[in-house]
């Protein structure tokens, strides 16, 4: 798509240059080399090379916060996708975090053909079925297991949780030995031709188990699914986030809370909160614990601040300040941090074991509390 | 089958033993492309999957004995790197005989050339890699 | 056919409307929804760009329209039914009982310092202040006549027991009564947008975060605070102020519109805070300046010259709040410098849109007359009928039918008058 079309279709001839974008963006906070509004005024001023050139456009978190602030409606974070597949194009790209391991992965699986065997975690006492209607997508899961026990964040701890909390409610859901990362990642990396092989094979493969209904823990596969599979693949299942799924359970009042005494904060994944709205759920899923205090933090729901980093791209400095400052906000309202993503949970994980140490956050996901204060934490 | 093999050696000690092997004649297969890096520590599971990703069939990684790093611990770095590789390999559903880990000496030039016959062998016995386009190509 | 008018909104465009009209010996129905006349001009401290004191300027204006003998005002009433064609409008209002017979009540305001309730917000002054269950609308009030807040009234008496006139009902009930009108200006102004919808801004998260309305009372010698610009969060002067412009106005998920008052407002503002305070430091943040009015863009300089207000061309992305000082700390990009800065303040002052005021809607269903896409009042032609409505007979003046300041409203009043004058002739009443 060229520069014109880009403006174009994320309207951003509407642009009035007033800066709300730039001054609301958490990087231009701490990046002062970074400015949404003069982003999108090198592609209005027709500078297309100095555009796609500029490594700027790789470090947005395309956490909608500016977008959703706007008075113009421009699109902010659609018009960094598509700036991102152009430059791609041209032959830049970002810098890929951790050398580049997850991207490599997600191309790899978008290989028909590779076999997977990603099952290792499901222990005796997990019972999950081949087929069947309620399928649970695991996502990156099991890699990022592998690739982030060194800090300490033990990613399948909530794949174990929500098939426990599922079995616990009656339910045997299909979990799939092949199935693919959701593609997140490049599509938001404008890696287009990768994104739509894995959108194909991940809808035939949910479509051979005969699933009526997905449940997701980690809100990119979420997003990825509810808005942009749309486009190059015709689903007929419905999809539902793990949070929103156990909040209908507990109006039908099939779940039983044990208490837990402790006071918690929550973090708004910027996919399930400003993406997809779902800002409740998680919520009043976390309040029904018995004992439970939740307690908010400075910015949250539409104001929360993102994890510091997206896509496994230009995690840098500036990524580490933003997330001490909302490590810094969450120790102000509680010891613990509730996450309802799994990045969220490495990410702030991994500044809190940066060099300049800060006060002791304890971050756990969403479904692992669900699952304890259900009673099935200790199980192995 | 011919397998396609990438190896990373190090500057000090796998660099110079592969050398060995040249200078001193010794036969070994042509599967090989040798990519040199100044440590066996320096090579992350992204070069080793990257390597996959593209359809080499397997990689090599050597570097000096344990003890005899030039950098001191860059070959028990290399350890650990090659079995996360691993642990991201079993559940990709690569097998684990495609990544080979050897010590070698810049002394050691018959044990390059001997390792680079063996991993050709093993290689064939696991067959092509699945994620092969044939011609190994870089998107 | 009767040459009777109706003018509904008891503003400053609706008093010059019916001033008019009555000058010309037609009879004048007011009718205002709020217990008294005046509208917002009442609510005003100052008018820009002269400096003039609002309510003074106004408050004649009030009482010549409340005592004219061709004028019937009725306050706390509200139009409900309209049938008829121009020149034979039969109006149906619902007079709400106000519990206080208004020929009998002073104004004397004995039963308000009897009433032992005192805690409700006063809607006048932005609740800003507290009024009791009894109460005279605002100090200038016209009429002065006291109110009972029904909702809250516990009906212990003591208002009767007080009240030499015995003018208190409390079980007065609301009368409908019908008027027969030949034509009608509708002339209902403009509510503030309530800015709690814009999270950023944390109005109602913060207190030092206030509205300009809310401002405008502050500020104000007859004001809940006497002048003094005491900020809600420890009723201290503060050493700074900032205005933010274009609150919930050209912003397409709230109204897309200029709300065409606000670059001049807030100038206004921050010279009345250095004129009270010389050592107040006063910042705008503007989208852009809109000065185009007589004399505006003289007064903006002299803003900038003589009273040092430090323009800022920026709309800030966020508040957010010192938590001891309970400072709000802006946080803007500064679009000339391309910074992103930091602004701690000690008052934050939203500019917000002005909307068409609640229950326009109902109202235009009731006259049978269409909105605009923004919920003004449509106007039959821009150019050449900019006072008809789009139902004959009907004319729409002031801030109901677009953004508009003072004077323009005031002109626009005054046409409407002359129109339905015309309206009526033409008609041969």
């Amino acid at each position: 798509m060229s520069l014109e079309n880009i403006v174009n279709e994320t309207k951003a001839y509407y642009c009035l240059e007033c800066g709300k974008c730039t001054g609301s963006c958490p990087i231009s906070r701490v990046n002062k080399g970074y400015s949404p509004r003069l982003t999108v005024e090198k592609a209005l001023l027709g500078f297309d090379k100095e555009l796609l050139a500029d490594g700027g456009i790789w470090s947005c978190m395309t956490c909608n916060l500016c977008k959703d602030r706007c008075p113009s409606n421009v699109d902010y974070t659609k018009f960094i996708r598509y700036a991102r597949a152009e430059a791609l194009k041209t032959g830049y790209t970002g810098n890929c975090t951790h050398g580049g391991v997850l991207s490599s992965l997600m191309r790899i699986m978008g290989n028909p053909n590779l076999k997977q065997d990603r099952l290792g975690w499901v222990s005796d006492n997990l019972k999950i079925s081949e087929k069947g209607d309620i399928l649970y997508f695991t996502g990156c899961l099991p890699y990022f297991e592998t690739l982030f026990k060194d800090i300490g964040v033990n990613s399948l701890d909530i794949a174990r949780s929500t098939v426990k909390i599922l079995n616990r409610i009656g339910i045997k859901p299909v979990v799939m030995p092949d199935e693919r990362c959701c593609g997140h990642d490049l599509f938001w990396t404008g890696d287009l031709e990768n994104f739509e092989k894995i959108a194909k094979l991940n809808v035939g493969l949910i479509r051979g188990t005969g699933a009526k209904k997905v449940i997701f823990s980690c809100p990119e596969c979420y997003r990825t699914f509810k808005q942009d599979y749309s486009e190059y693949v015709d689903m007929d299942f419905e999809l539902v986030h793990i949070s929103e799924f156990l909040a209908e359970k507990i109006d039908e009042g099939k779940i039983d809370f044990g208490s837990l005494e402790e006071d918690v904060t929550y973090q708004d994944p910027c996919r399930l909160g400003r993406h997809l709205g779902v800002y409740d759920p998680p919520r009043k899923v976390i309040s029904s614990i018995q004992g439970i205090g939740l307690i908010e933090m400075e910015h949250s729901r539409e104001r929360s601040i993102c994890c510091g980093t997206s896509t496994w791209t230009n995690c840098d400095r500036f990524s580490e300040q933003i997330q001490k400052e909302r490590l810094k906000e969450a120790k102000a309202a509680a010891d613990t941090l509730i996450t309802a993503c799994p990045k969220c949970q490495i990410h702030l994980s991994c500044a809190m074991k940066s060099k300049t140490p800060i006060d002791e956050v304890k971050i756990k996901d969403f479904s692992v509390l669900v699952a304890s204060a259900m009673g099935l934490g200790d199980d192995p | 089958m011919d397998p396609k093999i990438v190896a990373f050696c190090c500057n000090w000690c796998s660099y110079a033993g592969a050398d060995l092997a040249g200078v001193s004649r010794m036969q070994y297969p042509p599967n090989v492309r040798i990519i040199k890096v100044m440590c066996s520590g320096r090579v992350e599971p992204s070069f080793i999957l990257r390597a996959f990703e593209v359809g080499i069939d397997g990689v090599l990684i050597t570097g000096c004995h344990i003890g005899d790093c030039h950098y001191v611990s860059g070959n028990l770095r290399a350890e650990d790197r090659v079995k996360m590789a691993k642990e991201l390999m079993k559940t990709l559903g690569l097998e684990e005989q495609r990544l080979r880990l050897e010590w070698i000496s810049a002394s050691e030039g018959e044990k390059f050339a001997s390792v680079i016959k063996e991993f050709v062998e093993d290689l064939k016995s696991v067959g092509p890699n699945p994620l092969g386009k044939g011609e190994a190509s870089c998107p | 056919m009767v040459d009777d008018v109706l003018v509904i909104g008891g503003g400053v465009a609706g008093i010059q409307a019916s001033i008019d009209l009555a000058g010309r010996g037609l009879k004048v129905y007011l009718v205002e929804r709020f217990p008294s006349i005046g509208g917002k001009m009442a609510q005003l401290d100052k008018t820009f760009p002269t400096g003039d004191c609002s309510i003074c300027i106004l408050a004649p204006k009030m009482m010549e329209c409340f005592s004219h003998e061709n004028i019937d005002v009725l306050t706390h009433a509200e139009v409900k039914g309209v049938s008829g064609n121009a020149g034979d409008f039969r109006v149906k209002i619902l007079k709400k009982p106000r519990y206080v017979d208004e020929e009998k009540c002073t104004g004397c305001g004995d039963c308000v310092s009897a009433c032992p309730y005192i805690n409700l917000p006063d809607e006048f002054d932005m609740a800003l202040r507290s009024r009791g269950n009894i109460f005279i609308p605002f100090l200038q009030a016209v009429p002065r006549v006291v109110m009972v807040d029904r909702e809250h009234c516990v009906k212990c008496g003591n208002c009767q027991v007080i009240c030499d006139a015995g003018a208190i009902d409390l079980y007065q009930k609301p009368e409908e009564i019908e008027i027969h009108v030949g034509a009608i200006i509708v002339a209902c102004g403009f509510d503030s947008f309530d800015p709690s919808g814009i999270k950023e801004y944390g109005y109602g998260r913060y207190k030092n975060v206030i509205t300009a309305l809310e401002y405008e009372r502050l500020v104000c010698a007859s004001g809940p605070t006497g002048g003094h610009l005491d900020r809600p969060s420890d009723k201290k002067t503060p050493n700074s102020i900032a205005f933010i412009q274009c609150v919930g106005s050209r912003d397409v998920n709230h109204n897309p519109y200029c709300s065409s008052v606000c670059c001049m407002h807030a100038t206004k503002e921050a010279i009345l805070a250095k004129e009270h305070y010389p050592s107040m430091e006063n910042y705008i943040f503007y989208t852009d300046m809109r000065a185009f009015g007589k004399g505006f863009q003289e007064y903006v300089d002299r803003a900038k010259n003589e009273y040092e207000v430090r323009y800022i061309r920026s709309k800030p992305g966020e508040i957010t709040e010192d938590k001891e000082t309970k400072n709000p700390v802006i946080w803007y990009d500064d679009t000339v410098t391309r910074q992103v800065k930091r602004l701690e303040v000690g008052l934050v002052v939203l500019c917000t849109a002005l909307v068409p005021s609640k229950g326009i809607k109902e109202l235009a269903d009731v006259l049978g007359v269409e909105l605009d896409k923004n919920r003004f009042f449509k106007i039959a032609d821009p150019l050449y009928a900019p006072l008809d409505s789009s139902r004959e007979g009907i004319l729409v003046c002031g801030y109901c039918q677009g953004p508009k300041d003072i004077p323009e409203a005031v002109t626009q009043a005054k046409g409407a008058a002359a129109r339905a004058a015309e309206v009526l002739a033409c008609l041969g009443a």
